[in-house]
């Protein structure tokens, strides 16, 4: 029996030119690159050595970092917030929530930072106090608002907004099966939210708040306009003294790059872990970190 | 605290607005009878079902569930909504039994058949264990506690529904077509179970296309058309020799 000898027979698909030609053309891309970027003096990467890791850099990533996270805590508060304004059953509350989102996802975020930094020429003095009262404070709106203050304001405000659309489409995606399941056990609202549901909103909610945080991080540098020391502007008053444009936004570059990096590998272990397609059981056990009992 | 496993209606009726499912429904379940409930899709069978267990609201009519008013007191002329609180400890002595199963995805079996004890009657994690390792041997799933619903076939997940129901020790039980989204060859094992069920003297009140399964453990059955109670009367007579025409045609439909 000759021909069934032949099942040990490798398969082979040649090669065609078009293979050939995609690796060599990149590979000529790649190599023209860094043959420019070594041989071309006008990097200055001494430049970039010397200034990679000076004080001013420094204090302006961890600028960066300390916006990123205030930012993006507050956000998500005033999010889930403005989330449960939009789920709710009264439509003057939801119009409400539905007319922040529209507002501030359909504006820019550089725009909407200059706009708080000069909010005190809308509003020059504000008076807080007690409804009916006696009480209260007039507030020096000019003075409120520091470049900081409006930095951290204008990026929450825009960031609450996604962030209620993500952790809406969260309970979105629980089917309303649970919620019956639930109920006919007995169970409370609270309960049933605390146990059954928010546990499966998270394989939604969380990957895309990740995606959230390292946007937040590159984002950051358009507060740089408002003379907040950040990463970004610290580069600018450096090279505004140096005229090394080009070598110290190369070093803003490469820390974002390594803080987006450092910030990806949890990012995809997290979307591997909660990944909608293939909804491995545990990741949904998982997502709030105590599976109940 | 009475759990006496009756369940009577009287002149149901619900709207889903200017739609009106069901048009004055009669019903009586009495402890430890089995009654089917059958007839077309959109005829109103699951809305009944869940009218039983306060998953819809009734407009009027009288819902007697265990010997008192389900989700409402009578008071002077009106019926008054009662308290979330109370409205979910009725609810807790019924058992319901979904079509997709509806099981939590985020626990395993065992957790999930925990859930009602330890979450809403607050019983101690290691009596609930226990309880929810035998609840799982008597649907046949000793050993499978450790898993997750997307672990298990359907079969398999409505047999935990079903321990998950019966976990909260309710007075009765509902069943929303248990079966009907299950492949032909695990129809048997959730069947079995409900049989078992049905010989140790639980009330059961069940939406089923099952007409075999309904003929040899049924007690009742009652046919619905467009929301009206059309034939009502003992589940083998019935089958056999229905009075009513339209239950006729039905029949003769599904058989
Ligand atoms: N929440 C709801 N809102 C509006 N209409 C509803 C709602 N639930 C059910 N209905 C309508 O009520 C009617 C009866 O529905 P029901 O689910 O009780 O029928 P059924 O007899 O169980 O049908 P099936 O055999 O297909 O399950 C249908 O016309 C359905 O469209
Ligand atoms: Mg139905």
């Amino acid at each position: 029996m000759q021909e069934l000898q032949a099942e040990h027979k490798k398969r082979i698909t040649p090669k065609r030119p078009r293979d050939y030609l995609c690796w060599a053309a990149a590979i000529a891309v790649v190599a023209a690159l860094v043959y420019t970027t070594v041989t071309n003096e006008n990097y200055g990467w001494p430049v970039v050595f010397s200034y990679f890791t000076t004080d001013a850099i420094i204090e302006g990533l961890l600028l960066t970092l300390v916006l990123t996270v205030v930012s993006m805590a507050l956000g998500i508060v005033l999010g889930l917030l403005l989330a449960v304004m939009r789920m709710s059953h009264q439509a003057p509350i939801s119009g409400l929530a539905t007319l922040y989102i529209t507002f501030f996802r359909g504006t820019p975020v550089l725009v909407q930072l200059i706009f708080w930094f000069n909010i005190a020429a809308l509003y020059p003095n504000v008076s807080i106090g007690v409804p009916f009262t006696d009480i209260s404070t007039p507030v020096d709106v000019n003075a409120l608002m520091t470049p900081l203050t409006a930095a951290i304001v204008g990026l929450t405000l825009n960031e609450a907004a996604y962030m209620a659309e993500i952790i809406r489409g969260g309970f979105a995606s629980v089917n309303r099966g649970q919620y019956e399941a639930a109920d006919s056990l007995g169970m409370t609202g609270f309960t049933r939210l605390r146990h059954v549901i928010i546990p499966q909103t998270m394989p939604a909610i969380i990957p895309a708040t990740g995606n959230q945080v390292i946007g937040m991080l590159k984002g950051t540098s358009l507060v740089s306009v408002l003379g907040v020391a950040e990463l970004l502007n610290s580069a600018q008053s450096i090279y505004a003294r140096t005229y090394q444009t080009i070598p110290l936004l190369i070093v803003a570059s490469l820390w974002y790059l390594i803080m987006t990096l450092a910030l990806s590998v949890p990012q995809s272990m997290i979307e591997r872990r909660f990944s909608r397609s293939t909804r491995r059981p545990a990741a949904v056990a998982t997502a709030t970190k105590e599976s109940l009992l | 605290m009475k759990a006496d496993g009756t369940i009577v209606a009287r002149k149901l009726c619900k709207s889903f607005g200017s739609h009106q499912v069901l048009r004055g429904i009669d019903l009586t379940v009495a402890a430890g009878e089995i009654s089917c409930i059958i007839g077309p899709s959109g005829s109103g069978k699951s809305t009944l079902l869940r009218c039983v267990n306060g998953l819809e609201t009734v407009d009027r009519g009288v819902l007697r569930v265990n010997g008192e008013d389900f989700g409402y007191v009578e008071k002077d002329d009106a019926y008054h909504a009662v308290s979330p609180q109370r409205l979910a400890e009725q609810r807790s002595r019924v058992g319901m039994v979904f079509q997709q199963f509806n099981l939590f995805p985020n626990m395993t079996a065992e957790s999930n058949v925990m859930s009602g004890p330890v979450l809403v009657k607050k019983v101690d994690r290691k009596v609930a264990r226990e309880r929810a390792q035998e609840l799982l041997a008597q649907v046949g799933l000793a050993g499978c506690g450790h898993k997750y619903p997307a672990q298990l076939s359907g079969g398999q997940q409505q047999r935990v529904a079903i321990a998950r129901a019966l976990a909260m020790d309710p007075s009765i039980m509902l069943f929303d077509e248990p079966t009907s989204a299950l492949d032909p060859e695990l129809v048997g094992e959730v069947l079995a179970v409900m049989r078992d069920l049905a010989h140790h003297g639980m009330t059961m009140l069940l939406v089923t296309h099952e007409m075999a399964f309904a003929r040899d453990v049924a007690d009742e059955v009652l046919f619905m058309d467009e929301g009206v109670a059309v034939e009502r009367g003992d589940a083998r007579e019935v089958l056999a020799n229905p009075r009513e025409k339209r239950t006729q045609e039905f029949l003769e439909r599904v058989l």
